[in-house]
């Protein structure tokens, strides 16, 4: 065996340099081969662990909840209550298990409200778990500080308030967008007075989590939006625009209007779509003037408004474009035809598109 | 026989072998490294994201699912209603039936009560014509659905009257068979609608291997590792692929392909660059590359995304004969793509896109395995004319198959870190029993294919896309 | 002479579940619990209840085709409130199409939809 070796070696150093690298490079590989199989097996053990726990807890967290929020009367904590408390408390002292217990009351205070989401955030209070959050708030890992945020929003914590808003020009855009998303979730329209001073861009998708959040509250006041119509921010234009849409401003028509002539194209189209919609009549005519020298793009999005606007003396105008190269020009003006002329020589006999589609509805017999 | 060749001559070629190898080894080490800090980075980012708000907002961007199918009855209905289960809201689907010779547009028209309808199409792309028409359901609860009869063209052609057809600024095209999780549309568009600086114009998704897998009315419920060595094989090929291939060209803003399976598109660009080729069998990955082209000859900044959750699940072929035939077409798909597009490669003009994508693309997928197959007759030739080398060969061999195995288990690792999808008993040992195996077991047919592929594209033209028998995804 | 009525209740989140289960079980009701479509229409199949509970957003067989199969292939004239995430205004408009009797949108308050079902029992 020890010859055998020996020779081995012998003859490995005598070989070609790739002979001799080659060699090397394999015993490597099965080295590291072994170790990593080694740390695989351990890995796939510990995540087993870690799963069991998570499906055993999760059981256990949901009925301790559920027991929690109707063990006591209104008044006062009952003793059952307050074991529950200290039993979270004592569980969240675990970073697994903290997780879990969050996950799990927020998994039910997303979906109710009223007195008994507000007992669940009374509990986020009682069980301490408000001092993992705010603590984290410090720390130097952005995705920690973000995740906190975020918990914190979820919780609906007012309190957390001077310490997030000390961190609003964090260098992260994703915990920039947190802190943002809890100014609107907590303080609603009055969250939104970053607006007035945001450079950075706000991406589509942060605008439609930030809509989604008012969504859910009825009877907001809504605020004055003229001078973010005016922002140099392209993208706090296009958020208001958004606003306007969904909040029915009329009374910002005048800002809209000058958005026309906004250098950026995707503004002066988004202006127009909002048209349509807040029956801004006074537009059509300003747009009918210097139809000729905008972009196609833009004279796509004038004619989908006129599908809505259009009045009958705007028929000479509108059947101008009949035969236009275009095709959604041309479906638009004929569904524009068809709406505001009846029994007449300009009414169109056309093959219904998907959005004309109309099929009967009154299938089902409602109860 | 005893041919005495020149020692310089025998070096050379060494040297070129290894050099190749060494080249090939190294590419998958810096790839793999770059793909695990951006996986990290993406989960980071991700793992607090809120996908919830944007499912229900009435200004969320609204996406049509294209999905071509042709003789597809055993499983068409089952596959539409999952498709019509997702849980995005501003979406719907798009079925083309490419001329199926089957009864796959009747079983639809009973199932979800579906009526013929005028439509009016606009043709940005020439298609093959419709041939019994366009429907839609008169049940409310199957609003979303669009199905649509034409003449056979092929996937590609069958895609490009999805893009007609669609009125929505994003289009998915997926295969019909695919399973689509819930939340995989709200994953797939965030990329687009992130992007403040520059363009999105695709995204792609990573394909999971479902054989095996139970999945009932059209649900995953349960992950299971199948016993056919041909699909083990190939899930751990896809894992390398995806876990430590992608993630890094999508950083490095070279991303080749994206799989045909699903992927999601900016709309107006597909148009724009003339939707997808119907002439060639690597329609996928050709119309990502004329995109890529397309902007960087517009210059404007782009991206194209790639999204490493799970998200798509389909069924691989399970015999050698479909295995080869699939592989082959993927072949002949780079092969047309790279030559239709050479204007690219090397040229400074076109960035990443030409200088690292395409000579990377052209240098590890095209030429590769012929390369693999010339060392492989070299060392034979040396041994039969007796000119020594049986250590070199074996070395080379052991090399190979050693790294194979040592990149295949931190896959599994990788794997297990970041989406631990295979948790039950005793399938890490299958795992690591398959990249032992894998090596042996499928990379010949992988080598045998390509091979095959690189012969039928340059002397066979007639033979086109192949057959793949459709097993049934739900397993009773 | 309060019979226990039987309400089938289709959600997929566990504790919201097990919360309206202990209310409504508290209130005297029946309770059965699916957690996707195609359970709901096999324990309404099943048990004939009093009355279905369902969320709209749910694998496979969505609530609307719950409602809808209740009502055209089942004919039943059993009271369905529908679950809505805010802001799916389309869905919901869907869901009175095809017969449902009313809505909550989420969040909701659990004791307004104790009240509510109360009022559609009687």
């Amino acid at each position: 065996m020890l010859e055998l070796l020996q020779n081995s070696v012998e003859a490995l150093n005598n070989s070609h340099p790739i002979i001799q690298f080659c060699a090397y490079l394999s015993l490597l590989f099965i080295v590291i081969i072994i170790l990593l199989l080694v740390y695989l097996k351990n890995l796939r053990d510990r995540l087993r662990i870690k799963g069991r726990i998570e499906a055993t807890y999760k059981k256990k967290y949901e009925s301790d909840l559920i027991e929690y929020l109707y063990a006591g009367d209104d008044k006062n904590i009952s003793l059952h209550q307050q074991k529950i408390i200290d039993y979270f408390k004592k569980n969240a002292e675990n970073r697994l298990k903290r997780k879990l217990i969050i996950a799990t009351f927020l998994k039910l205070k997303n979906e109710i409200s009223g007195e008994t989401s507000d007992a669940i955030q009374d509990l986020y209070y009682q069980t301490g778990l408000i001092n993992s959050a705010t603590s984290k708030l410090k720390s130097k890992k952005w995705d920690a500080v973000a995740r906190a945020i975020r918990e914190l929003t979820l919780f609906e914590i007012k309190e957390a308030h001077d310490e997030i808003i000390l961190l609003i020009n964090h260098p992260k855009k994703e915990v920039r967008n947190e802190i943002q998303k809890y100014l609107v979730k907590l303080f609603r329209f009055d969250g939104l007075k970053f607006l007035d001073v945001l450079e950075n861009p706000l991406s589509e998708w942060d605008q439609i989590q930030l809509l989604e959040i008012l969504n859910k509250f009825n009877n907001l006041e809504v605020p004055d939006m003229n001078n973010w119509l005016r922002s140099n921010n392209n993208s706090v234009l296009s958020f208001t625009l958004k606003l306007a849409k969904i909040y029915n401003q009329f009374g910002v028509k005048d800002e809209i209007i000058a958005l026309f002539n906004h250098p950026n194209i995707d503004i002066r189209i988004e202006a127009i779509n909002v048209v349509a919609h807040l029956g801004i009549y006074e537009a059509v005519a300003i747009l009918k003037e210097d139809y000729f020298t905008r972009s196609l793009e833009e004279q796509i999005a004038f004619f989908k408004m006129m599908e809505e606007m259009a009045m009958p003396d705007d028929i000479p105008f509108i059947r101008e474009h009949i035969e236009h190269d275009n095709f959604f020009i041309r479906i638009s003006v004929m569904k524009t035809m068809n709406l505001i002329t009846v029994d007449d020589d300009n009414t169109f006999k056309i093959n219904t598109t998907a959005t004309d589609f109309t099929i009967d509805k009154d299938l089902t017999i409602a109860s | 026989m005893n041919l005495d060749l020149p020692e310089q001559l025998i070096n050379f070629f060494d040297y070129i072998f290894f050099g190749f190898a060494m080249a090939a080894i190294l590419s998958y080490i810096i790839l793999a490294i770059i793909s695990a800090f951006e996986t990290v980075n993406y989960m980071k980012k991700n793992s607090f994201v809120n996908y919830t708000e944007i499912l229900s907002s009435s200004i969320s961007p609204s996406i049509s699912i294209i999905a071509p199918a042709y003789n597809e009855s055993l499983n068409i209905v089952e596959n539409v209603r999952s498709l019509l289960s997702n849980h995005y809201v501003n979406y719907d689907v798009i079925i083309i039936n490419d001329g199926s010779k089957d009864d796959t547009l009747e079983k639809l028209i009973t199932a979800y009560d579906l009526v013929k309808v005028d439509y009016l199409i606009n043709n940005q792309v020439a298609t093959k014509p419709l041939r019994k028409g366009v429907f839609k359901s008169t049940n409310p609860a199957f609003e979303k659905l669009i199905v649509v009869d034409k003449e056979n063209g092929g996937k590609a052609d069958a895609l490009n009257l999805g893009l007609n057809i669609s009125t929505n600024k994003y289009v998915a095209c997926i295969d019909v068979d695919c399973l689509l999780l819930e939340d995989s549309l709200q994953k797939m568009i965030k990329p687009f609608l992130e992007a403040t600086d520059h363009k999105v114009i695709a995204a792609g998704g990573v394909i999971r291997i479902a054989n095996s897998c139970i999945i009932k009315d059209g649900k995953l419920l349960d992950i299971n590792f199948p016993k056919n060595h041909i699909v083990r094989g190939q899930i751990l090929e896809y894992l390398r692929a995806f876990l430590l291939g992608r993630m890094a060209w999508s950083k490095l803003n070279g991303l080749l392909v994206i799989s045909g399976a699903f992927g999601l598109f900016d709309k107006k660009i597909a148009l724009e660059v003339g939707g997808y080729d119907t002439k060639t069998v690597g329609e996928d990955m050709e119309i990502i590359v004329r995109m890529r082209r397309h902007m960087e000859e517009k210059k404007v900044k782009y991206r194209v995304a790639y999204i490493p959750d799970p998200l798509c699940w389909t069924e691989a072929p399970d015999n050698y004969k479909i295995f080869i035939s699939q592989r082959n077409r993927w072949t002949r798909g780079t092969i047309e793509t790279l030559k239709k597009h050479k204007k690219i490669g090397f040229n400074p003009k076109y960035n990443s896109l030409g200088i690292l994508s395409y000579p990377y693309w052209f240098l590890f997928e095209r030429l590769a395995p012929i390369l693999e197959v010339l060392g492989l007759f070299y060392f034979t030739l040396l041994i039969v004319t007796n000119n020594v080398v049986w250590d070199y060969a074996i070395l080379f061999l052991i090399v190979a198959y050693l790294f194979t195995v040592l990149f295949s288990i931190i896959t599994i690792i990788a794997e297990e870190l970041t989406y631990h999808q295979y948790t039950k008993r005793g399938m890490g040992i299958q795992l690591i029993k398959t990249a032992f195996t894998e090596p042996i077991l499928n990379h010949p047919f992988i080598l045998y294919a390509a091979i095959k592929g690189n012969f039928d594209y340059y002397f066979n033209k007639s033979i086109k896309w192949g057959e793949m028998t459709r097993k049934g995804m739900s397993n009773n | 002479m309060n019979l226990s009525k039987k309400i089938v209740l289709a959600e997929d989140n566990s504790i919201l579940a097990k919360l309206l289960q202990f209310k409504l079980e508290k209130e005297g009701y029946q309770l059965l619990i699916a957690t996707n479509g195609k359970e709901a229409v096999d324990l309404i199949e099943d048990n004939k209840p009093d009355m279905i509970l369902t969320d709209i957003m749910m694998p496979f067989i969505s609530g609307l085709e719950v409602i809808s199969h209740v009502r055209n292939k089942l004919e039943m004239k059993t009271p369905i409130v529908v679950f809505s995430s805010a802001g799916q205004e389309e869905m919901v408009l869907s869901a009175f199409n095809l017969g449902a009797t009313d809505f909550m949108s989420k969040p909701f308050s659990p004791n307004e939809l104790i009240i509510r079902i109360k009022r559609l029992l009687q």
